[in-house]
């Protein structure tokens, strides 16, 4: 029986073996599980271990390969240590993730280690003393003197133009590879895949401009490109392409900036770093390089801007536009244009017509960005803090885990053939790739111009899908002769929970339309599928959702088609109102508002009206772009 | 005990055991000394390594808060000092002496600080310190 079992195996395998959509480099055995119609792999293209110094200065000491036994759903420590270095708490995922990057900052790699080991020159200096001493001020003095500095460099016990601590992070650089080499798993049974990666952490004047730069296989740069040396996004991808795809070494790459939300408006511009306007080249370049955004996290949601236009914007966000305003208490300042992800959709339109290339084609992902090497840890009953913020858990994560405008992060979800590196980058490649706010959703968006409006009751859904357009991420073909206005295909499933995971029924699935007109960028937003007055009823008490959808399916075809116009498409799908991370806590603690003397100093946030005890997670699809035929 | 000695001891005491909040991102309740110490290390690394961003800020927030902690101490020591200065000088040494003492006492037995800066969370006098 188990002969006939492999013979299968090898048969089904073998059909597929040879006539790989995707281009494999490197080697490993074919996944058993393979489909291709492609399939939804979750993960966490965003998590930091001890060898970032943030982290570290928080008091993580997990390392990579703790962070890559967390994704594949095992228990790990966390602070607080004992005097022995034994972690007193443990946390573990519900469900492993498939996929997961280790993405510590490339900028203070040497330095985390120069503090931390004795044998080092430099660990008697006065900052790593300051470090040491006081950890909080360390963190507060090193990061901001390194990221947050418009002409970064690098302390004086780096030594001569910074080579000390250059050298120093070679170790912890070779262990990232090392680590991820050791679990990813290149069997048939392709349980997790990891992908060798770091954080570039400019912030000139505590503006955002990160990026998390992520590696196809095994061959990566010699050295991260650090802020320090390289302050520039263009910078970078110059690195990028000397360094690694130019290398002819098999070396292949992308880079997904996140938290634009607190760029100040300097994430997307229509001119480089240097103020001069972009090119088509420049445009051309960033979007080869830049196929991803990463739309939300801890640190908030980047999606689009809270007001009246689309009341679902008014989600997880920020008040301030520049990351460093984090630690401040004052007033926020008014948000900038261009810090959110649709507006860059939107800008990328215009400068698409004005260039003839547009710089912006972003698709959408989600990400954690912990600090507790706890990748995909985004239940929001399990959240215990960002890690490496103004909340200190350095003696333990307190029972209000965090800001209450932090929250769990999300999940980056991608479209592939199988679970290995070269299929899921070649999908982050052609952005068939979804965020989530946390649940597992899955999602299908498919764009052409003559799908049935009966393909969502259709068992062969995704192989028409295919067929007659393309998915999210793709452009919309030329439209055949008599086509009216392009038409949507959205599919999508509820998170399943499982394995004591809060889930939460559907509500509906919107379309989210941006165009460009008159050199200005517009954008709508369509109910197309389910009841927006669905799930009014959250119990808060026990935070059990009401009812709502367990699947729902549209063909959709746009009413207001402007075929002169360039456009973008992409879906967001809700679920009906759960229970926000702070309610969880709260109600784990027992907090009685109605009583304030019973309520501990450390919950007293518990009881603040201001903040949101039940959000609407999402998920939110790449988008397809729509361009004008040239006349 | 002289009164200007007096002043001076409970000057001593008072910044190196009263805890005073600290105000802005940071939090907490340490002595006037750790806000000095604070002042001091920020003012060094800035001086070593210069002042790149946000340094200053944090040199001039720990520079305000070492001020008027010690000019609170300060003020607080003269007080005291002047409503002892009608006894005599025994009995003004016995009562300073004695309230000093119980200050540092509660400060070595009880966790009266939140050190943001430190290693634990609370702590007391040598927590702070040590």
């Amino acid at each position: 029986m188990r002969a006939v079992a492999a013979c299968l195996a090898l048969v089904a395998l073998g059909a597929h073996a040879g006539e790989l959509p995707f281009t494999r480099t490197e080697s490993r055995e074919p996944c058993a599980r393979y489909d291709p119609l492609r399939q939804p792999f979750f993960g966490d293209t965003h998590v930091h271990t001890a060898f970032s110094f943030d982290a570290w200065g928080q008091g993580t000491l997990a390392a990579p390969r703790d962070a890559y036994r967390f994704a594949r759903g095992e228990a790990i420590g966390i602070q607080p240590y004992d005097a022995d270095g034994r972690a007193r708490a443990q946390i573990q995922l519900r469900r492993p993730l498939d996929f997961a990057a280790v993405t510590d900052h490339s900028d203070l790699l040497g330095e985390t280690q120069i503090c931390q080991n004795p044998a080092l020159p430099g660990y008697g200096s006065l900052v790593c003393r300051v470090v040491r001493r006081f950890p909080k001020l360390g963190y507060a003095l090193v990061n901001g003197y390194v990221y947050s500095s418009e002409h970064p460099t690098r302390y004086s016990f780096c030594g001569e133009d910074g080579a000390g601590c250059r050298d120093a992070g070679r170790g912890p650089w070779r262990e990232i590879q090392d680590a991820a080499e050791a679990y990813y798993d290149r069997s048939a049974a392709c349980r997790l895949t990891t992908f060798v990666g770091y954080e570039w952490t400019g912030m000139p004047a505590g503006d955002n401009l990160h990026r998390n730069v992520i590696f196809r296989n095994a061959v990566a740069q010699a050295y991260p490109t650090t802020y320090i040396e390289t302050p520039t996004p263009e910078g970078l991808w110059r690195a990028l392409e000397s360094e690694c795809l130019g290398a002819r070494n098999g070396c292949d790459v992308l880079a997904i900036p996140h938290n634009s939300n607190v760029s100040n408006g300097r994430m997307f511009t229509a001119t480089r770093s240097d103020g001069a306007p972009l090119t088509a080249d420049d445009a051309r370049e960033r979007a080869r390089l830049e196929t991803l955004v990463e739309v939300t996290q801890h640190k908030g949601d980047s999606e689009c801007r809270a007001g009246a236009q689309d009341e679902l914007c008014n989600y997880e966000k920020l008040t301030m536009a520049r990351m460093m305003d984090m630690a401040g208490t004052g007033p926020a300042a008014p948000l900038p244009p261009n810090i959110y992800v649709r507006e860059a959709l939107g800008l990328g339109l215009v400068l698409g017509q004005q260039l003839g290339a547009n710089p912006f084609r972003l698709g959408l992902i989600g990400s954690t960005d912990t600090h507790l090497a706890a990748p995909g840890m985004v239940d929001e009953d399990q959240f215990r803090g960002h890690a490496a913020g103004t909340v200190s858990v350095r003696w333990g994560v307190p029972p209000y885990p965090d800001r209450p405008d932090f929250n769990p992060g999300g999940l980056a979800v991608l479209w592939a053939e199988e679970n290995s590196r070269d299929a899921l980058f070649e999908a982050m490649r052609r952005r068939e790739a979804y965020g989530t706010s946390g649940p597992r959703i899955t999602v299908r968006l498919f764009g052409g111009w003559t799908y049935p409006d009966d393909l969502c009751g259709d068992a062969a859904f995704a192989a028409k899908g295919y067929a007659g357009g393309v998915p999210m991420g793709g452009d919309l073909p030329p439209a055949p002769g008599g086509a009216g206005a392009p038409k949507l295909a959205v599919w999508a499933l509820r998170d399943p929970g499982g394995s004591g995971a809060p889930s939460a029924p559907l509500q509906r699935i919107q379309i989210v339309k941006g165009w460009a007109e008159h050199g200005e960028s517009r954008e709508r937003v369509y109910d197309v599928a389910g009841d927006p007055a669905s799930g009014g009823d959250l119990d808060l008490a026990t935070c059990t959702p009401a009812p709502g959808a367990d699947q729902l399916c549209r063909v959709w075809t746009d009413p207001d088609f402007d075929a002169a116009a360039p456009a973008f498409y992409y879906a967001r799908v809700v679920e009906i109102p759960s229970c926000r991370w702070n309610t969880w806590a709260c109600n784990a603690h027992h907090v009685d508002c109605a009583s304030p003397d019973s309520v501990p100093r450390e919950l007293a946030t518990c009881c603040d009206a201001r903040v949101p005890r039940s959000i609407q997670e999402r998920a939110w699809t790449s988008p397809i772009w729509y361009t004008p035929r040239q006349p | 005990m002289s009164a200007r000695s007096t002043g001076w001891l409970l000057f001593a005491v008072f910044a190196l055991a009263v805890p005073f909040p600290a105000l802005g991102p940071f939090g907490g309740f340490v002595p006037a000394v750790h806000h000095v110490a604070l002042f001091a290390a920020t003012l060094a690394v800035a001086v070593v390594e210069g002042t790149a961003g946000p340094v200053l800020q944090i040199l001039a927030l720990f520079a305000v808060h070492a001020l008027a902690t010690l000019a609170l101490c300060a003020l607080a020591a003269w007080l005291g000092a002047r409503a002892l200065k009608p006894l005599s000088p025994r009995a003004r040494a016995a009562i300073a002496g004695a309230l000093c003492a119980a200050l540092l006492a509660a400060a070595i037995a009880f966790p009266l600080y939140e050190t943001p800066f430190g290693r634990q969370p609370t702590a007391n006098l040598f927590g702070v310190f040590g």
